[in-house]
């Protein structure tokens, strides 16, 4: 009898537990809330500004849009949130709405992770395909499916400090060239030997696809074909171009700025230790920390014309989960945080992007510093996101980066190079 | 003889059966349930979190699974990948390094300073500052080193003026990379060891030391002849739990450098795992490195237990 009593105690204990349970983990899921609101869940990485920045958006649009709520899963860092987004599509719990990196699309596209993009594009009042730059899609366009509407973007560009400059001893200036058409690469070339000569280095590059590819581009040369097949090796003007470039940083000419300490990049750029700093609009941040602002300006990338050429432009891509049930409300929310009002409120006041849309009001934001901003647009619309065929293998851009970084460190040869790139594009391809 | 068997056979089982048909006890059964209730969460979790991804993870290793979609069983080939792998090869030879300079660095210098705190006046003080490391986030105490061993931070300052060279860039140099780990390896762990040795002096018969003592033994022959036997045991314990753990070095490799260093210079297994699985999405090829990662410890485990008779001595 009194054991009865004692299971019948076990069992209830066991029921409240489990009821408990069930209790919070409903509590964790999405879906409609109280009121006849419906929530979308959605998620990316940033630092802390870029995190408020978020949140500043949520607020906003739950103001307009009142029958939505919107719950924001941020991540600190992208390599943590790639790892967190794999884990959570595979186990289908993955938020609604969701970005993507360029070099994880391809992935998430080839696996029909995410939801075509074409209804939404076509429908929508404030969004269409032809207002992004075309060259922005990468891996997120799929013959003629959209799988990714790129947030917003940066396009690598020429920072310099033109006290830095005159103090070498040049006298051009890189930007007035450009709006001239004449800022070529003998010109440049001619610019960071004497920056050199002045124990200053003459550029600084990060080590991603954007430099080998921009840098080939100036000169014309071809990187992939049509048939997406990778085809610098057998391109004579594309290994010419590596070659120059190769030599320049094995003389230390230009530096690779990720063998640096943390935040020695920044810092060498402030102190005028550094000819040309080749990033992002990010560096606005960077100037206002600890220079002049009015000494900075930026320049696109020279070419061999002295003509504006396509060059590399990083961005990321909004994406909606396919398995998502608040498909409306999640379109809702994309169009919303990708058009030209969506990208002014997240990139005005010192944000740190380029808008990705195609937009008089949005493009505000970035013509107001500095003097020859402009540029930051026009390498937007002529620009290239990494070529598909490589974004979507994950990890081979960052295989074929640390080849790269062989090659610009001398501890291999342009030919060995060549052949290593070769070799991963092939196999890295055909999985 | 076979008589005898059958008799006491069949008396065995006449027994059993009187044991299974008695009525259990009330508070036998009572106890039972509870045992169950306090067990079943503790075991549940176990099979979840630990049996169930290890089996999983060892089917995984067989197929070529990327993340998403369909399994395909390809059997050995992820195994003979890696094998042939040189950023693999690189990976378990960084792996063995760091056991082989942490693991006796870090206990030598633990035993020492155990030794040296045995006796000492404001030893908790002492412990409290030494044990600091071990309590605080491995992140935090990379981070903070990493600050540190930037070629414009204190060491590098110091090394450069005592030896008169180029301020050493610890992280950023193939060549130093694995060093600047270890040495960030053995003072996060140094606390932990120090205070399990200490435990493992005071278990020492101080009658054993003070008989070694009227015999004429000095405070080295003492702590060799005396105090290093009995510690044995407690050595090792902290052998087989360093070596373990320094085969699963990953959080402070990944923030210290990072990612793995210049050119994989600073790569381990357990990042190796990371990479493969997490950012080339080839959960088949991470599950193999995994299962490869398993065999590796349990072998040196093994090793470790089969040679415990030579140097572990055991007080009767």
């Amino acid at each position: 009898m009194k054991s009865k009593k004692f299971r019948t105690r076990i069992v209830s204990l066991a029921s409240i537990s489990l009821l408990a349970l069930s209790a919070v983990t409903a509590c964790s899921g999405g879906g409609n809330s109280g009121g006849g609101k419906t929530t979308v869940t959605w998620t990316t990485w940033g630092d802390p500004g870029e995190l408020a920045r978020y949140k500043q958006f949520d607020q906003q649009f739950m103001k307009t849009h009142p029958n939505i709520n919107v719950v924001f899963q941020p991540v600190a860092s992208y390599s943590d949130y790639n790892a967190k987004l794999l884990t959570e599509l595979s186990s289908h719990t993955a938020p609604d709405v969701f970005y993507v990196g360029d070099d994880q699309i391809g992935k998430f596209v080839s696996t029909h992770q995410l939801e075509p993009l074409n209804n939404i594009l076509d429908k929508s009042k404030t969004i269409s395909a032809g207002l992004f730059a075309p060259g922005l899609y990468g891996a997120a366009k799929s013959g003629s499916t959209y799988y990714g509407v790129p947030t917003d973007c940066n396009p690598d560009a020429f920072w310099y400090n033109k006290t830095t400059l005159r103090d070498a001893g040049i006298t051009q200036d890189p930007a007035t060239l450009a709006s001239e058409g004449k800022w070529t690469l003998s010109t440049f070339l001619s610019m960071v030997k004497t920056l050199h000569s002045h124990g200053i280095a003459g550029a600084g590059f990060w080590n991603y696809w954007s430099t080998p590819y921009s840098w080939i581009s100036q000169y014309g040369g071809k990187i992939y074909n049509a048939s997406g097949k990778f085809v610098l090796p057998q391109d004579p003007t594309s290994v010419q171009a590596l070659t120059v470039l190769a030599h320049l940083f094995q003389n230390k000419t230009f530096d690779v700025l990720d063998t640096l300490p943390s935040g020695q990049s920044d810092t060498m750029f402030l102190t005028h230790k550094l000819g040309f700093y080749v990033q992002g609009r990010y560096t606005i941040a960077t100037i206002k920390q600890g220079g002049n602002a009015s000494d900075y300006d930026v320049a696109p990338w020279p070419s061999k014309t002295g003509k504006v050429m396509p060059s590399g432009v990083a961005t990321a891509y909004l994406a909606i989960n396919k398995s998502t049930p608040h498909q409306s409300a999640a379109a809702t929310f994309l169009q919303a945080y990708v058009n030209a009002q969506g990208q002014t409120l997240r990139l005005a006041g010192g944000g740190n992007a380029v808008p990705s849309i195609k937009n008089t009001s949005a493009d505000k934001v970035v013509l107001g510093y500095p003097a020859h901003a402009r540029f930051l647009l026009q390498m937007r619309s002529l620009g290239f996101e990494d070529f598909a065929p490589e974004a979507a293998v994950p990890g081979l851009s960052t295989d074929m980066a640390n080849v790269y970084l062989d090659l610009y460190q001398g501890k291999i040869s342009v030919q060995q190079a060549l052949t290593q790139l070769s070799a991963l594009a092939a196999k890295e391809s055909s999985r | 003889m076979t008589e005898i068997s059958t008799a006491r056979r069949a008396g065995l089982a006449a027994a059993a059966m009187r044991i299974r048909d008695r009525p259990v006890a009330a508070w036998r059964r009572r106890d039972l349930w509870w045992g169950l209730f306090f067990v079943g969460p503790q075991t549940l979790l176990m099979v979840a979190f630990v049996l169930v991804p290890f089996a999983v993870g060892l089917a995984l290793a067989f197929t070529n699974w990327g993340g998403f979609g369909a399994l395909h069983w390809i059997g050995l080939s992820n195994f003979s990948t890696e094998l042939h792998d040189p950023i693999f090869r690189k990976a378990v030879v960084n792996t063995l390094i760091i056991a082989a300079v942490t693991v006796p660095i870090g206990l030598g210098l633990a035993v020492v300073l155990a030794t040296a705190l045995e006796k000492v006046r404001l030893r908790s003080v002492y412990l409290t500052l030494l044990f600091l490391p071990v309590v605080t986030s491995s992140v935090a105490v990379s981070m903070i080193w990493q600050q540190l061993l930037q070629p414009q931070g204190p060491i590098s300052t110091a090394v450069s003026k005592i030896f008169g060279i180029a301020p050493p860039d610890w992280l950023n140099n193939p060549g130093l990379i694995l060093f600047a780990v270890c040495a960030v390896a053995i003072w996060s762990s140094l606390g932990l060891n120090v205070v399990i040795f200490l435990a493992g002096l005071q278990t020492i018969d101080e009658n054993v030391v003070e008989a070694a003592r009227v015999d004429g033994a000095g405070p080295i022959r003492i702590f060799w002849s005396i105090k290093m036997p009995l510690l044995s045991p407690t050595m090792f314990f902290s052998t087989v739990v360093a070596v373990i753990s320094s085969f699963q070095t990953f959080d402070i490799v990944y923030v210290l450098t990072s990612g793995d260093g210049p050119g994989d210079s600073a790569r381990t297994m357990v990042y190796h795992i990371y990479d493969v699985g997490f950012l080339h999405t080839e959960f088949g090829l991470s599950s193999a490195a995994a299962v490869i990662l398993f065999l590796l410890t349990m072998v040196v485990t093994l090793a470790q237990f089969a040679l415990q008779g030579r140097f572990v001595h055991y007080e009767s």
